[in-house]
């Protein structure tokens, strides 16, 4: 479970986060909503060490992550899907899904054998750079590069970003599939806020770095003003 | 580190002279409460503080970092070795104007390469350059004298000078300190240049181009233009701190300008300050009396001077302290001295 | 065939590759840490002497060869290791200047430490394989058993190097914290410890070249390595620096460059054939002949 209390992050004199508080859990998702510069991915970079808070706490069960350098914290079972994805384009499929096992006691050769199970299209293209893949390809390998270290904790920015409507629904049920048989905690950060509150169980909503609404999907999903306002739902 | 430079207010053209000559009459006044060996050393030191102008420039304004003036200083010395030693009567500031030409031709044939090179690059390219020149020296003898180099008739202290200082008699003081003199009012002026350029249009096109090249190459600066320039007039000021410190030493060799000089040089700006003018005479003033440094930390730490360690005591000095100023304090002295200058007023 | 070996041609050609493989060795140290942490160590050289030096001093205490020269390559891991940690982890994220100084400064400090205590004299360390030339019908052939230890020698490091990046866990890890290091560091590789690694890897490839000058017959000396600094940079450069094949492909060009303009015009013009090859290909190639990646800014 992760658990974020208070958190204020700054850019030199830009807040990008104010006073965020929020809550995961295991076997939910949690979809992370607000427009361009809301401060989703700080929100995430932050939780995964990239970004040093001002203020507040960020917990994984019992451990704080704070001051925690980011490395160790992927060891302790958090996978970090970044924004744009982070394949390395210089190395080929099979070199960087060998990466995400690393780090884990996962055995690598059955790591990567479940990953291409899961994903037939990254098995095709295993020796393949990745500077040749195309957009849903590398969205494919990012995940399975998260989910080969077996992760506790999933956290993915923005992961239907450029793909096609099909594939990102896809994508979608994949992710909720993923979350309730293997008991992941998610967090999904989302501008495409439709797609995200479809599979999620729980919502909050960032704006200007703040939390402006939180609480079960569907409530989120019903309040006009939220839509309205914020979610860009209602034209 | 934020570049040094870009937060000077503007000064004008007068309060520079002034400030330039105020500096080098006090500088002269020196010269003559020296003893001979002391104003030698300043002597060098006024050579060397020209050189760092133009390495200041270079790497602290135009942002390109050379390890090779130490070669251009010694095609400037080749330069004015060769034209003395054919044309003996030619008065002595054809000799420097050559060698400030010659070293400035040299800059532009090493810019023409290296502009498009940034960083690391620029600087071993430089270093290749100023490798290259000692075994050149070696290999072109019947221009260069070889191994054994060129000398330089002494110089002839003027009748006036001596009338002056000494009663009309010739006496090493007097020489050592019409040398002393020479050098400072030459270093004098060419401060005084730089002082100007680093102030006028092409000063900020250089400074624009460092920080920010993208927007120069907008504002319709020409970037490899610019990047030229600034190593021309480096190497120009290197070739005319190369042959002062050769016609002050009165001969040129293959071996006079080492690769180590051209850390020396890096060494002296880092520590009087990357890109300011001050830093260049801090530098020079440091390297005047380097030697006396070296042997105060010698029998401070009782190692003999003579001994291995005692020899190589300089390089150990000067490399130690390159790396704690840029470790601990990346603007040198002179960013030092802002900084408590603008602590005080901030109190007052 | 054995008039083709002994011609001057061959002796040059042999002559060249002994040096380039030598410059090879420094060039692909070299590329090993620019890639890791974008520094162009200028105290490279000075290292690996410094770290041979140390090995050498043991041959006096009757121990064999082979020692020494481990020795030398430890010793000369930890000081690359040192190094980083020391002199060039507090200036990530500096100016590019600012690790170019103080690598410049670590240089003068590592030569005159050098030469106060061994002198400026140089010293030689002997291989266990003879010196003297073969011969081919009365007529020497360039190449010894030595020359071909040499060879061997530096181009086994090569592979060694190119197995361990290519092949092995910590080679992946190795080459994803140069390329993203932030990604890197998301899947949980100890970057810090990679930059690390990378440092000591590349100086310890690079005081192989010290042991076989040292092992040579004339020897090394404290600065003898600024040379070979000088034309293992433009190997480097030659490939783009980013380039391990270039970097090796580099230093046999200027070996066999350097060794022709010697033999057929002047020893003293040799260093320019690398500035003069150094700057027809970045004329022809601003990225480096090498590099994969095009537009790289260099
Ligand atoms: N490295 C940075 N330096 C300075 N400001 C930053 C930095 N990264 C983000 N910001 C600022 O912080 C704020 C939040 O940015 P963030 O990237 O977290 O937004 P986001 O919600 O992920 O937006 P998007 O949907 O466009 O990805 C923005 O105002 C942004 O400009
Ligand atoms: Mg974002």
């Amino acid at each position: 479970m992760i658990r974020v209390d208070d958190l204020s992050v700054s850019y030199g004199a830009v807040k990008a986060l104010r006073n965020v508080s929020l809550e995961a859990s295991p076997g939910l998702i949690t979809a992370v909503l607000g427009a361009n510069g809301a401060g989703k991915t700080t929100l995430l970079r932050t939780i995964s060490g990239l970004v040093n808070p001002v203020g507040g706490d960020i917990h994984l069960g019992d451990t704080s992550l704070l001051r925690m350098p980011t490395e160790e914290i992927c060891r302790l079972g958090l996978a970090h899907v970044p924004e744009g994805r982070g394949v390395i384009e210089e190395l080929t499929v099979e070199d960087n899904l060998r990466l995400g096992a690393l780090a884990s006691k996962v055995d690598i050769a059955e790591g990567l054998e479940a990953q291409y199970a899961q994903f037939p299209a990254l098995g095709d293209r295993r020796k393949k750079y990745c500077a040749t893949l195309s957009g849903g390809e590398r969205q494919m390998l990012a995940m399975a590069r998260a989910l080969i270290a077996q992760p506790r904790v999933l956290l993915l920015d923005e992961p239907s970003l450029g793909l096609a409507p099909q594939v990102t629904s896809d994508l979608m049920k994949l992710i909720l599939r993923l979350c309730e048989s293997k008991n992941l905690t998610v967090i999904l950060v989302e501008q495409n806020a439709k797609g995200a509150l479809r599979i999620a169980h729980n919502a909050v909503v960032l704006h200007l770095g703040a939390v402006v609404a939180s609480g079960d999907a569907q409530t989120v999903a019903a309040d006009e003003d939220l839509r309205r306002y914020y979610l860009g739902l209602v034209e | 580190m934020t570049w040094p430079g870009s937060f000077r207010k503007q000064e004008t053209t007068h309060v520079r002279l002034l400030t330039v000559l105020g500096l080098t009459v006090l500088t002269l006044a020196v010269t003559i409460l020296l003893p001979p060996v002391a104003d030698s050393q300043l002597a060098g030191g006024a050579a060397i503080t020209i050189v760092i102008l133009g390495l200041s420039w270079l790497i602290g304004w135009s942002g390109q970092i050379s390890l090779g003036n130490s070669g251009f200083m010694a095609v400037g010395a080749y330069a004015a070795g060769i034209w003395a030693h054919h044309h003996t009567a030619s008065p002595l500031i054809f000799t420097f104007l050559l060698a400030t030409l010659v070293g400035g031709i040299s800059g532009l044939i090493v810019a023409i390469p290296s502009t498009r090179l940034r960083g690391p690059y620029l600087a071993g390219m430089t270093l290749a350059f100023a490798a290259a020149i000692a075994p050149l020296a070696q290999n072109f003898t019947s221009v260069t004298g070889g191994e054994g180099g060129l000398f330089f008739n002494t110089l002839t202290t003027p009748a006036w000078f001596l009338h002056f200082f000494s009663g009309a008699n010739a006496s090493i003081n007097a020489n050592a300190q019409w040398t002393a003199d020479l050098a400072v009012v030459i270093a004098g002026f060419m401060f005084f240049l730089m002082a100007n350029l680093f102030h006028s249009r092409s000063g900020r096109a250089m400074r624009l181009v460092r920080d920010n090249d993208v927007a120069a190459e907008l504002m319709g600066i020409n970037l490899s233009r610019t990047r030229t320039l600034a190593f021309v007039v480096a190497a120009a000021f290197a070739g005319l701190g190369g042959s002062l410190f050769a016609i002050i030493n009165a001969t040129v060799r293959p071996e006079s300008f080492p690769l180590t000089l051209s850390i020396t040089l890096l060494t002296l700006m880092v520590l009087g300050g990357i890109g300011t003018l001050s830093g260049a005479v801090i530098g020079g003033i440091i390297y005047s009396f380097s030697a006396n440094l070296v042997s105060h930390v010698n029998s401070l730490t009782g190692v003999n001077p003579t001994s291995n360690l005692g020899s190589n005591m300089q390089g150990i000095i000067f490399g130690v302290l390159l790396i704690l100023t840029m470790l601990f304090a990346p603007r040198g002295i002179a960013g030092v001295v802002q900084r408590i200058r603008s602590f005080v007023h901030s109190r007052s | 065939m054995s008039s083709f070996l002994t011609s001057s041609f061959m002796h040059n050609i042999f002559g060249g590759l002994a040096q380039g493989v030598i410059f090879s060795l420094v060039a692909l140290s070299l590329v090993i840490i620019w890639q890791s942490t974008h520094v162009l160590n200028f105290a490279q050289g000075a290292m690996a002497m410094f770290a041979t030096y140390v090995g050498l001093t043991e041959i006096g205490r009757g121990v064999g060869y082979w020692w020494c020269v481990l020795l030398s390559v430890v010793v000369g891991m930890a000081l690359g290791g040192a190094t980083e940690r020391v002199l060039i982890r507090p200036l990530y994220g500096k100016p590019e200047i600012n690790p170019i100084v103080v690598m410049v400064g670590f240089l003068a400090v590592l030569e005159a430490v050098a030469t106060s205590i061994w002198t400026s004299t140089a010293r030689t360390i002997a291989a266990p394989f003879s010196q003297i030339y073969f011969q081919s019908h009365g007529k020497l052939v360039l190449l010894s058993p030595f020359i071909i230890f040499q060879i061997v020698l530096a181009i086994g490091i090569m592979l060694l190097v190119a197995a361990l990046f290519r092949f092995t866990k910590l080679g992946l890890q190795l080459r994803a914290s140069a390329l993203a290091p932030e990604v890197a560091r998301l899947l949980g590789v100890r970057v810090n410890r990679m930059l690390t690694i990378g440092w000591m890897l590349s100086a310890g490839v690079g005081a192989i070249a010290a042991v076989i000058l040292a092992s040579g017959s004339f020897g090394l000396f404290p600065t003898d390595m600024d040379g070979v600094f000088v034309a293992g940079f433009i190997a480097a450069a030659v490939g783009g620096l980013e380039s391990p094949i270039g970097a090796i492909a580099g230093g046999l060009l200027i070996g066999l460059a350097e060794q022709f303009i010697l033999a057929y015009w002047s020893p003293n013009v040799a260093p320019l054939g690398g500035i003069i090859i150094l700057v027809v290909a970045l004329m022809i190639r601003p990225q480096g002949i090498f590099t994969k990646s095009v537009g790289r800014r260099v």
